[in-house]
């Protein structure tokens, strides 16, 4: 049964389902989808997957947790919860967030500032449970109640009168993934609190404690990265495979001849990318040895374990996890010995191993790390290639990865870049560090399973969706061929998802691609051109 | 007869617990391990805050010597304490009241400052009449009035947003009403004090014995009263969630603004490798418990569990 007006407590109660998401109730789209009918539906889960699986959160499900078979189960794991919040909060497990995490507790103000600038809670049409308030404030009064002095005698008055039971736990879990982790909240805080954080942690009791987080980004995302070499499976000889298909791709498609470097001892630049972008967008990886060979740039990839794959899913979950894969890119670099490590187009791998990371790699393993979007400004500011934007001459808009403009500072250079190619680039609104996320942060671009991938269309992805639709607004007409510029993996495999799920390309004419295949497109020898539309493809 | 008396105890014991209090929150932070890098922009000491831009935009930043704008961030700082701008930007409704609030405080904050210079002076040797005692005393009077005036529109406001706001209604608590009530009662003792004292002399008067440690005389009981929310208010405060009015501070400086990387032989490093040396004891399987940080983040491809 659905509550109106949920309330804080009321995550505790078994009897109610919290959140029913429908179309309708959705933030409104503008034209061509300013109507009823063009919203689609969104996939419902199955009574059998809603008997097996705790789903009375919104009857989305990221984790697919079983549920218990009996009450000492339940109070087994509710005990486990409050063991890994006890944890959290203490100084040698948690000292990778320790501060930020105690003062975001401590001192919310509760004005609910930040709710108007979270893009899952105003697209879901301002569903309560998506407010960046509630999950913190879910686990602020757990913490107060159940873990301070006196916290249950004084509930009431103080306002931590929460239940802890298996439903606040399993619900809690569920919804600690319904947060891109994008961090808008947290700019617009007039105390500085960040809610983001708090829900980063939350994924963290969970995973680190209790063994419990999305399959993706555990069992096949980081646990297979480090076994195999990539998230996505590859292992080191499909990865040569794939590199000799690239050199065949790009002789055939630009008539340039060029031997990709593996494993060159020595190099100035280990380039990582997104292991993704092989077997997705391989003509990105492509781009990126054209642009280096025709800069003269010293630089190589590598075909060790992790060492052609960037990603670094921990930084959505689990300090463990992202502290071993970053370490893994570190002691490859060391090992070619080179002079420093460039991430390719990933904005989670930007923020992992560039800034995150920063504090674990000491000693020798702190080889210095750069995102490539720098270096690619200097070369196309600094006509290291010969470019002609004429080659661009269509609508181009940007969408800048979280990770990379507002976590990290880097919002020039990739603007730098589209001026000079892109004659009628024009920015998306609200741009730079104010952006709004893709939907697929915080790992949602990587979760393909049960009804999320509606969710994040739907939801999560659905304020991008109508930022671009605005950027192109006047030119919306479908055969106007308009291009989305995303210099990040999962954000570019979101904004597909996004372009499918809403027949973009047909109803539009919109299509997406990355920061170096539009360089790419406008350089002087090539002859034609290098990125494929849809119905090119 | 007693050389001082009750409230003047009173006083002088809020003033040391009030002190501690607030030592105590910002010596427990400064004592916090180092964390994992978090920042947030755009960040004020950094050259492009102008567009939120940060070191990370050029090459080789490593290489490059590291520029801080320390005045972009004081002026940050200051406008977003005195003003409350990102409040002003985001959440207007609340800034017509938070902000009577937060300035009416901070002018009460001042008043009690420049009555206290005031009081030191004297005890110095000024005259009551010295053109520097008036100068003193009729600022803090204009400031005090409308400090008070400013704070009691702002804590009634805030009263009645938080009991009709629907979004405000579920995530307010007694506590919260209590504050507020408890800082109106602060503030409306003040304006009574002021309304049968026009310059606040009585105050002055009372600082004045507190600096040397001298019997205060007797005092009306609007002045009592007044001292002696004021007192318990002052008590309470640092131990509440309130003090975020100074312990923001930290939470911009030590968190969302805090970029410093780690370089080869700088001073992150060694605090870094402090805490890589923590052990853990977390329950997951995955997470091998019982070894230092270091340990654990090394156990990559060999040792994971399926």
């Amino acid at each position: 049964m659905k509550k109106n007006n949920i309330n804080v407590e009321d995550i505790s109660d078994p009897s109610i389902q919290m959140a029913v998401i429908e179309p309708e109730n959705l933030m409104p789209l503008p034209y061509p989808y300013d109507t009823p009918d063009a919203q689609p539906p969104l996939k419902k889960l199955t009574d059998d997957q809603k008997e097996r699986y705790e789903s009375d959160l919104d009857g989305f499900l990221a984790l697919k947790l079983p549920k218990p078979e009996t009450k000492e189960e339940e109070d087994r794991l509710v005990g486990q919860f409050l063991e890994g919040l006890k944890k959290l909060l203490s100084r040698e497990n948690n000292w990778t967030f320790l501060m930020p995490l105690m003062m975001s507790l401590e001192y919310c103000a509760k004005c609910q500032t930040c709710n108007d600038a979270c893009p899952v809670y105003i697209a879901s049409g301002k569903e309560e449970i998506y407010r960046p308030t509630y999950r913190a404030e879910v686990l602020r009064r757990i913490v107060n109640k159940y873990l301070k002095r006196g916290g249950r005698t004084f509930a009431k008055f103080t306002g931590n009168e929460i239940d802890l039971n298996w439903k606040t736990v399993a619900r809690l879990a569920e919804l600690s993934y319904r947060c891109t982790l994008c961090r808008r909240c947290a700019q617009t805080c007039p105390i500085g609190v960040d809610n983001g954080l708090i829900n980063h942690e939350l994924r963290k009791i969970f995973s680190q404690e209790m063994g419990i987080a999305a399959e993706e980004l555990h069992e096949k995302g980081s646990v297979l990265q480090l076994k195999t070499g990539s998230s996505t499976g590859m292992n080191k000889p499909a990865f040569m495979d794939i590199i000799e298909f690239l050199e065949e791709e790009i002789e055939e498609k630009t008539g340039k001849k060029i031997k990709i470097p593996i494993d060159k001892k020595g190099a100035d630049i280990l380039l990582i990318h997104n292991a993704g972008e092989f077997l997705s967008w391989p003509e990105n990886p492509s781009a990126f040895a054209i642009i280096f060979e025709e800069a003269g740039i010293n630089w190589t990839l590598s075909s060790e374990i992790a060492g052609y794959d960037a990603v670094n899913y921990g930084v959505w979950y689990d300090d463990a996890q992202l502290a071993r894969v970053a370490v893994q890119h570190a002691k490859i670099a060391k090992n070619l010995g080179v002079k420093k490590i460039v991430v390719g187009e990933c904005g989670h791998a930007h923020k992992a191993l560039i800034v995150v990371a920063d504090r674990v790699l000491n000693g020798d393993l702190n080889i210095p790390r750069e995102s490539c979007l720098p270096i690619l400004e200097d070369i196309v500011v600094n006509e290291k290639i010969k470019l002609d934007p004429q080659k661009n001459n269509f609508p181009v808009t940007l969408h800048d990865p979280c990770n990379i403009v507002r976590l990290m500072g880097i919002v020039e250079p990739q603007r730098k870049i589209l001026r000079k190619i892109a004659p009628l680039f024009r920015e998306m609104s609200p741009h730079g560090v104010q952006n709004y996320c893709c939907g697929g942060g915080g790992g949602f671009a990587i979760m393909p399973s049960l009804n999320i991938p509606d969710w994040r269309s739907a939801v999560s992805g659905r304020m991008k969706f109508k930022q671009i639709l605005d950027a192109f607004q006047d030119e919306i007409d479908p055969n106007i061929r308009k291009m989305i510029c995303a210099p990040c993996s999962n954000c570019k495999g979101a904004i597909r998802d996004l372009l499918d799920y809403y027949d973009a390309w047909e109803k539009t004419g919109i299509a997406y691609t990355g920061l170096v295949d539009l360089i790419v497109n406008a350089m002087v020898d090539i002859d034609g051109p290098f990125i494929e539309w849809p119905d090119e493809m | 007869m007693c050389s001082i008396s009750w409230v003047q105890i009173l006083s002088y014991v809020t003033f040391v617990i009030c002190v501690v209090g607030i030592a105590s929150k910002v010596i427990k932070i400064y004592g916090l391990p180092i964390h994992l890098r978090w920042e947030l922009y755009p960040i004020p000491h950094e050259k492009d805050f102008r567009y939120g831009g940060s070191y990370l935009e050029e090459v080789d930043w490593w290489k490059k010597p590291r520029k801080k704008n320390f005045l972009n961030f004081v002026k940050f700082l200051f406008i977003e304490i005195l003003f409350v701008r990102v409040l002003y930007h985001n959440n207007r409704k609340m800034w017509y009241l938070s902000f009577p609030l937060h300035f009416g405080l901070y002018l009460v904050i001042v008043w009690l400052g420049l009555l206290f210079l005031a009081a030191v002076l004297l005890a110095l040797g000024l005259s009551t009449e010295h053109v520097l005692i008036l100068f003193l005393q009729g600022i803090a009077t204009v400031l005090g009035v409308v400090g008070f005036i400013l704070a009691a529109v702002g804590c009634v406001g805030l009263i009645i947003r938080r009991a009709t706001a629907k979004q405000l209604q579920g995530y307010s608590a007694p506590i919260d009403y209590f504050n507020l009530v408890f800082i109106l009662t602060v503030v409306a003792s003040g304006f009574f004090v002021w309304l049968g004292d026009s310059r606040f002399l009585t105050i002055r008067e009372y600082l004045t014995s507190l600096i040397t440690f001298s019997y205060a005389g007797p005092l009306g009981s609007a002045i009592t009263l007044h001292i002696i929310l004021f007192s318990l208010f002052a008590i309470y405060l640092p131990f509440t969630h309130m003090s975020h009015a100074f312990m923001k501070f930290f939470l911009w400086d030590k968190v969302l603004f805090e970029d410093e990387p780690n370089l080869k032989g700088g001073s992150v490093e060694s605090r870094v490798t402090t805490v890589l040396n923590y052990k853990q004891t977390w329950s997951a399987p995955h997470m091998h418990a019982g070894g230092t940080w270091s340990e654990t983040a090394s156990k990559g491809v060999d040792n994971e569990e399926k």
